[in-house]
């Protein structure tokens, strides 16, 4: 990590060719970026751009600043780097001496402090250094630009634009970008080109107005979550609980989001919104002082950064963690409670926000201020609905924008409450009347605009959406747990769709019947993608663990050797699979994922084999695929042992990749598979690989495997042994060890053999089979599925 | 009966494996530069060399084949010279030295040179295949047992606590950075070459070491025990040379001995305490050269680990003041088949800068055993 210390070291050519570029395309304008400010923003911008395979120089104002940011960026959880290679693309120094390593950028990133005198001052020695050409942005969350510019010639101001980044840069998808009068096209086009293909950001156009989209509307339902909360005297559990999954935030609701981004910001957006909004926009009219927050803060009780805020957690008398919550009107903490609302225990939003108990009056109360206030704000802050929509699912990860709020509650009976309380009813909601801002005409999904027509929601090019697919038309083929699709261009497209995509019988007779049917033609190529969170968590160990409760060990069993047929079927078949997974593949999605002929994944991909974790070991051509891999790296040392040593080391810990490019360094993803960096064009370069695949796509061999046998068992029980002795290894590990190795070592087999791939993933099954029996084993499935964290027994 | 004497002693810098200077050197290139310069400086004919003797505790992979043969090849000595791969773990430099003696005596060669090599980095400890012997390892899990657990074994046995382990550590950083800072490391290292660099410093002295620092760790191999990072010596990259060869031979070819040979002993012991295999060994050697441990001037006691070190001067009755004089492995490093040629040299070389009759080398094995060479002034 020299690159990244002391004095700067420009990161060499050969480093770069080292990095991953796949995220680059050729011939883009951004080769080399810079970016001033080391602060949790700049730095992680910076850490983004290197994940892109990007070289890009890092520039603070405080002397060994940016060296020190990213040394602590490669501590931090999550971690803001992809990879540690991306680390040594990243070259640090200080604003005073190496101002000149500027000159070399195609595009420079202010993320300063927020004060527009400081700002204008750095641009002045920017424009001095910096190429003719070359793009120049902030990072401000609330400055206009036009203040920004101010002072600076036209050629600046040409060059300019702001480039707004939500934290963490690496895992916030929305860039809210403004463009000022001066603005080229190019420099728009070319760093909107390169933050959604390589940076992976979804790009909203915003206008200059303060607080762009997202914290305006944001900070505006903060601000009423929390008058309101106060006003109508409900607990922070009850505000957070209405806050959350009613309509669709994060379950940190509004006080655990405020714990989480440091109670002590508060003020400063305040009076910032203040500064730049007239007096007689809501946000000023509501901004307001709680004695309650001005103690806390007092208190230096900000958050969860100052081991307290609205929540905190003390230990108990048997040293448990218990969870106290701050009672809004003494101030003083308190037991955490379950809030039991009668609104809350309703299913339909409206159904809430009518409901006469306190929480459906907040409820009503806070939806009016914020969806009145976000329908008073187009066009005002964005071009479209639309827009303003993105920016708050991604920005402050809401399930619904608040347009799509407006059409749950019925965009006519919002009008008229907003009438009843005596407020105005903003135009564009007034114009919509009876209708709803969205539709679906003719399979095309549309908003209603400001001109009072329908358009359609624009994708950009090269975008293909399965949810764009699904409304089209029906699926080839459907379950309750998967469906295929149609995608276009003799191409189809698996979708798991049960809770968490876990995979049950239903999803694996629908991945036989996928091969069946691309076998007699259907398709020529086959895509593995799913539109949610999660790729699959894994098999369904709910249902083992019924299973397994009525003693059903046929039934179970067979579900593992039809699992196995499954996954055979899929890597044996003649047309090219191709997965396309996102978030987590964990456990059986993983093995999905092991048995495609190629992957596209998504960056922001969670790989790993954690079946340990639950008592248990791949059993369907998991332990399999890894040996193969690990015996098929040329990079890897030859001999029996060291495949066995690398999927005994990644499987026993149930390691789980935490990006794309760990997966690759870990050999669940292939050095050919591709990496995506936007979500939205993940399908889209998926289907175009599995199109690139099918001239002359052959299956590949099963070769058999040569395995130490009882020789390398022994080696791997001394290594649990050492383990042990620090005390890492808990007596059920030792069970689950002792069963992964006898699989792995091939059993009973010798090195001078070789073993038919039949018989391993015979003990796969047979292990699996053994495991699943012990009382341990269960207690462990029982236990994650109850508490989601696995039991160390 | 005819005397064998060190002659030369070179060693390449020591440095940490997996991050330190030498990870792209392949072991047997270091061992040729380090075998080249020894020849270089003592301005012998290498086509008198009966044999290059090379002492090797994982030869496989780059360390593999007949390294011995092949290091000679690449350090461009002549076709007539023989060469032979020795494995006896951390004591195999040390028997390519009890080796070429005993040849020597029996008038089986004149002149030796006697290398050790191990690249930690490159070729894994453990090797890259472990395949233990089922029924063994079932049977007796001990003749495997890790070198870790060992340390904790002995410090368990004798009663060693932390502070003292501790303290034994920052005593050998101290005495191997006085060591550097003084320039006394000079006369035995040679500079390699890495990627067209000269590497010529040790790299994994640390200086600055204390018992405060060193307190702070956390047990490395035992979640209760007392063996840390800091009391144990580190993966090391490193090669060393020496020239053994009759007295006869050193006077005809103008060389100043260092020491001679006098006597030699290898000895069995539980594995799981290996680390007290020196002491035995020591016993040995000592009786067959007629002298006691009080008679030793100077003594070059392999640090593999600060409990085993402690325990075997207990055992033996030898004062640390003799002991390591510019550091042991703990500071230096210990690639493990080049150890046994260092301290041998060492202690010739410190017996000539020292004075004194009488020095040990002796170091404790992997497995069970310990190797004792006691050398004396010429």
């Amino acid at each position: 990590m020299s690159g990244t210390t002391g004095a700067p070291m420009v990161a060499t050519e050969a480093q770069a060719m080292t990095a991953p570029t796949g995220a680059v395309p050729p011939g883009s304008p951004i080769r080399r970026v810079g970016v001033v400010g080391a602060g949790v923003m700049g730095a992680g911008i910076a850490a983004q751009v290197a994940n892109a395979g990007i070289p890009v120089v890092l520039l603070d104002i405080v002397a060994g600043g940016a060296a020190r940011a990213v040394q602590a960026m490669l501590r931090a959880e999550p971690a803001p780097f992809m990879h540690r290679g991306a680390a040594r693309l990243v070259t640090a120094g200080d604003l005073g001496g190496d101002l000149a390593l500027l000159a070399g950028c195609d595009w420079i990133i202010e993320a300063i402090i927020e004060q527009p005198e400081a700002k204008r001052a750095l641009y002045a020695q920017l424009d001095a250094v910096r190429k003719p050409g070359s793009i120049l942005s902030s990072n401000t969350s609330t400055i206009p630009l036009a203040a920004l510019v101010e002072g600076r010639g036209d050629s600046f101001a040409m060059d300019f634009l702001i480039t707004h980044f939500f934290n963490p840069p690496r895992y916030m998808r929305l860039l809210e970008m403004v463009r000022g009068p001066a603005t080229r096209a190019e420099a728009v086009a070319a760093i909107s080109e390169f933050a959604d293909r390589s940076l992976g950001k979804t790009v909203i156009p915003c206008k200059d107005r303060p607080g762009f989209i997202a914290n305006r509307i944001g900070g505006l339902w903060m601000q009423s979550a929390i008058n309101r909360a106060i006003d109508l005297g409900l607990t922070v559990e009850e505000a957070d609980a209405l806050m959350s999954r009613p309509i669709g935030v994060p379950k940190t609701g509004v006080f655990g989001l405020l714990d989480l981004v440091g109670i002590d910001l508060m003020p400063h957006v305040a009076a910032s919104m203040k500064a730049t909004l007239p007096g007689t926009d809501p946000y000023v009219q509501g901004l307001r002082e709680h004695a309650v927050i001005l103690k806390m803060i007092a208190e230096g009780r900000t958050g969860r950064k100052a081991k307290g805020g609205f929540y905190t957690r003390v230990k108990g008398a048997d040293g448990e963690s218990l969870k106290r919550a701050l009672d809004l009107t003494t101030g003083e903490y308190r037991e955490s409670e379950t809030p039991r609302l009668e609104s809350l225990s309703l299913r339909d939003l409206r159904a809430q926000a009518t409901h006469p108990d306190r929480g459906g009056r907040y409820l009503r109360a806070v939806l009016l201020d914020l969806l009145g206030y976000a329908a008073s704000l187009v066009p005002e802050i964005a071009d479209s609905v639309a827009d303003v929509d993105a920016a708050m699912r991604l920005g402050y990860n809401w399930k619904y924008g608040p347009f799509e709020l407006i059409d749950r509650l019925g965009a006519a009976w919002l009008a008229r409450a907003l009438a009843e309380d005596g407020r105005p009813v903003p135009p564009l909601l007034a114009r919509l009347g009876e209708g709803s801002f969205y539709r679906v005409e003719a399979g095309v999904l549309e908003y209603f605009g400001t001109d009072g027509d329908y358009h359609p929601v624009p994708r950009p090019a090269g975008v293909l959406l399965l949810a764009d697919v699904k409304r089209r038309g029906q699926p080839l083929a459907r379950n309750g747990s998967a469906s295929l699709w149609d995608i276009g261009d003799g191409v189809a497209c698996l979708e798991f769709h049960s809770k968490m995509n876990a995979i049950d019988p239903d999803t694996l007779a629908m991945l036989g019947k996928s091969v069946a049917m691309g076998k007699q033609g259907a398709f020529k190529a086959l895509v593995i993608h799913t539109e949610g969170e999660q790729f699959s968590v894994g098999a369904n160990i709910g249902l083992a663990l019924f299973a397994a409760n009525i003693a059903a060990w046929g039934e179970i069993e067979s579900m593992v050797e039809g699992g196995q047929k499954a996954m055979r079927a899929l890597r044996a078949a003649p047309f090219p699979v191709v997965g396309a997974p996102s978030g987590m593949a964990l456990g059986g999605g993983c093995e999905v994922l092991l048995h495609c002929a190629a992957v596209q994944a998504h960056a922001e991909t969670y790989i790993g084999l954690v079946e340990a974790g639950v008592g248990l070991i791949p059993g369907w051509g998991g332990c399999t695929t890894m040996l193969r891999r690990w015996a098929e790296n040329p990079r890897a040392p030859k001999g029996p042992m060291p495949p066995v040593a690398k999927a005994f080391e990644m499987i026993s810990t149930a390691q789980v990749a935490k990006s794309a490019f760990e997966a690759k360094e870990m050999l669940l993803l292939r050095q050919t598979d591709g990496i995506t960096f936007n979500h939205d064009r993940l399908l889209a370069d998926a289907k175009a690989r599995a199109l690139a695949m099918i001239e002359g796509h052959v299956p590949p061999e099963t070769r058999p495997l040569r395995l130490p046998g009882a020789s390398g068992r022994a080696a791997l029980r001394l290594a649990v042994e050492q383990q042990a002795a620090l005390g890492r290894v808990t007596p059920h590990d030792r069970v689950v060890c002792d069963t992964l190795a006898e699989t792995l070592t091939g059993g009973r087999r010798d090195h001078t053999e070789e073993t038919p791939e039949a018989e391993v993933l015979a003990l796969e099954r047979k292990g699996f089979m053994a495991l699943l029996r012990t009382p341990a084993t269960l207690a462990r499935v029982e236990h994650m599925l109850e508490t989601g964290r696995p039991l160390r027994n | 009966m005819t005397d064998v004497v060190i002659a030369a002693y070179r060693r390449s810098p020591f440095h940490f494996a997996h991050k330190g200077e030498l990870v792209k050197l392949r072991p047997d290139e270091m061992a040729a530069q380090v075998v080249r310069a020894l020849v270089a400086d003592t301005g012998i004919d290498p086509a008198t060399v009966e044999d290059l003797v090379l002492g090797c505790a994982f030869p496989e992979g780059e360390q593999g084949l007949n390294a011995a043969k092949l290091i000679a090849f690449i350090a461009g000595l002549p076709e007539s010279m023989g060469g032979t791969t020795v494995n006896r773990f951390c004591g195999s430099s040390m028997q390519a030295v009890h080796q070429a003696a005993g040849a020597i005596h029996m008038g089986a060669g004149d002149a030796f040179l006697c290398a050790g090599v191990e690249s930690m980095s490159r070729v894994p400890m453990m090797g890259f295949n472990p395949m233990p012997h089922p029924g063994l390892a079932e049977r007796y899990p001990q003749a495997y047992i890790s070198m870790g657990e060992t340390a904790e074994n002995v410090a368990r046995r004798y009663q060693l606590t932390r502070a003292e382990q501790d303290g034994f550590a920052v005593r050998s950083h101290a005495k191997a950075a006085a060591a550097q800072r003084e320039g006394r490391l000079e006369a035995e290292i040679t500079p390699v070459e890495v990627a067209g660099k000269p590497v010529a410093q040790d790299g994994c002295i640390r200086p600055e070491t204390s018992a405060e620092g060193l307190g702070g760790l956390k047990p490395a191999f035992r979640q209760d025990g007392s063996v840390t990072a800091g009391t144990a010596s580190p993966l090391t990259d490193g090669a060393v040379a020496l020239l053994v060869c009759s007295a006869e031979y050193a006077r005809s070819h103008g060389l100043t001995p260092l020491a001679k040979v006098k006597s030699v002993a290898v000895a069995g012991c539980a594995p799981e305490v290996m680390g007290m295999g020196p002491v035995e060994a020591t016993r040995k050697a000592l009786a067959r050269a007629g002298i006691a441990a009080r008679d030793l001037d100077v003594v070059e006691l392999n640090e593999a680990f600060a409990s085993q070190a402690l325990a075997c001067l207990r055992e033996l009755g030898i004062e640390e003041a003799k002991v390591n004089l510019d550091g042991g492995a703990i500071a230096l490093g210990h690639p493990l088949g080049a150890t046994g040629a260092r301290i041998t040299g060492k202690a010739a070389q410190l017996l000539q800068r020292e004075g004194g009759r009488y020095a040990l080398a002796t170091q404790c094995i992997g497995g069970g055993q310990g190797i004792a060479t006691v050398l004396e002034a010429v």
